[in-house]
């Protein structure tokens, strides 16, 4: 089966076509955000330069966040035309499970962070058990702070991958005994990790549904939000 | 900060003396009722950005995007009922990118608005004539201290 992956959920615009067992081409731009400018003419050139068209893709494979909520419908929404156009099946992967999947076999936890701004951060934990990925916690959008509360207590290492690490790794090395930082290589979301992740998805059947799959936003829980107005009329007044 | 300006041009001009100043990633609110001139203000910046596009009001597209010297993001966020609306476009990533953004009705969202920014209101005096307004310019952060040599 052959596949065209794609993620624009971060400054990182990178797609790519694999097969089973072989990554056939992969570009990637980490540099500022012009998803929309650049992501077609990058698709058209993999084809170009794998001698492939759109024809020889039996399914696609797309980045459903959290992230950039600009990135992430534009990425969505690619994939989910080209998908309808084509009549072929597609399915969604989380960009952080693909950054964790980037460190593969890390031993500890394996953490992604993507800056969410006003200090936030999207983020979920994993580790590698028996050479699989396993998701240990939920996919969330915390504060650094909750973050580093949050791994506190835990007394393995912890490996930070993600374009949200440079802006609060000094922070990190602070506040929290073992940690490990991904090299700039594997730092950045990349649609071959995102692909092969959604390739052994797609052979087991599982597939999204073009008209109910959406992106994970990852807003703050709207409770939450007035509750921090409210701590900031306070502090106000 | 206040300039009494008496025309529209002279509402223009200001703008256009702020737009050639503003930095990467300034954020600038425009408070004030309907015809005050915030649209026409804001076209001031764009041409002070060096933008010569014609700038119209974002009333319902909530957002313009336009390319001068900097990237300007021109908000109208009027018709958005709540907060939340604008949250959902991605507000954020507007704000805090590199470009300025013009935010008009910004006291409509002010829980979204981020302490360094710059405020303009700009009010009526119909005893003082159909056109005259008092535009008042404040700020926190320094980063704005630009403005203090705005004349007109």
């Amino acid at each position: 089966m052959k596949i065209l992956s794609l993620d624009c959920a971060t400054e990182s615009a990178t797609c790519a076509i694999l097969d089973d067992n072989k990554v056939l081409g992969e570009i990637t731009y980490n540099y500022k955000k012009q998803h929309s400018q650049i992501l077609m003419p990058m698709i058209d050139e993999l084809f170009n330069n794998t001698n492939m068209s759109i024809s020889n893709i039996d399914a696609f494979v797309a980045s459903k966040g959290p992230g950039s909520f600009t990135g992430l419908r534009i990425g969505m929404a690619t994939i989910k035309g080209l998908s309808q156009g084509t009549k072929k099946p597609f399915v969604t992967v989380s960009t952080l499970d693909s950054l964790a999947y980037n460190l593969a076999y890390t031993g500890g936890i394996i953490c992604p962070i993507l800056d969410a701004l006003r200090d936030n951060v999207y983020t979920a934990l994993y580790t590698f058990e028996n050479c699989e990925l396993e998701r240990i916690s939920d996919y969330v959008n915390i504060s650094i702070n909750d973050l580093i509360n949050m791994l506190s207590h835990k007394n393995c290492n912890i490996t930070f991958v993600g374009a949200g690490v440079s802006k609060f790794k000094e922070k990190l090395i602070e506040n929290l005994p073992k940690v490990i930082f991904a090299p700039a290589h594997l730092n950045l979301a990349r649609a071959t990790s995102l692909g092969e992740l959604g390739l052994k998805l797609l052979s087991n059947g599982v597939a999204d549904n073009l008209y109910s799959s959406v992106p994970i936003y990852l807003r703050k829980p709207q409770a939450e939000r007035e509750y921090e107005d409210k701590m900031r009329q306070k502090k106000n007044e | 900060m206040e300039i009494i300006v008496t025309t529209v041009e002279e509402t223009y001009n200001i703008g256009e003396l702020i737009g050639s100043l503003v930095n990467s990633g300034d954020i600038i609110c425009l408070i004030g009722d309907l015809g005050t001139g915030k649209t026409h203000l804001t076209k001031g910046i764009a041409k002070g950005l060096g933008i010569d596009d014609h700038i119209t009001s974002p009333t319902f597209t909530i957002v313009n995007e336009y390319t001068g010297r900097l990237r300007l993001y021109h908000f109208d966020v009027y018709r958005v009922n709540d907060p939340e609306e604008i949250e959902a476009i991605g507000f954020d990533e507007y704000i805090f990118s590199d470009g300025v953004s013009v935010i008009e009705w910004a006291n409509y969202i002010q829980e979204l608005i981020p302490p360094n920014n710059l405020t303009i209101t700009i009010e009526k005096d119909l005893e003082l004539g159909d056109n005259y307004r008092k535009i008042t310019i404040t700020y926190s952060d320094k980063r704005y201290d630009y403005i203090k040599g705005i004349k007109l």
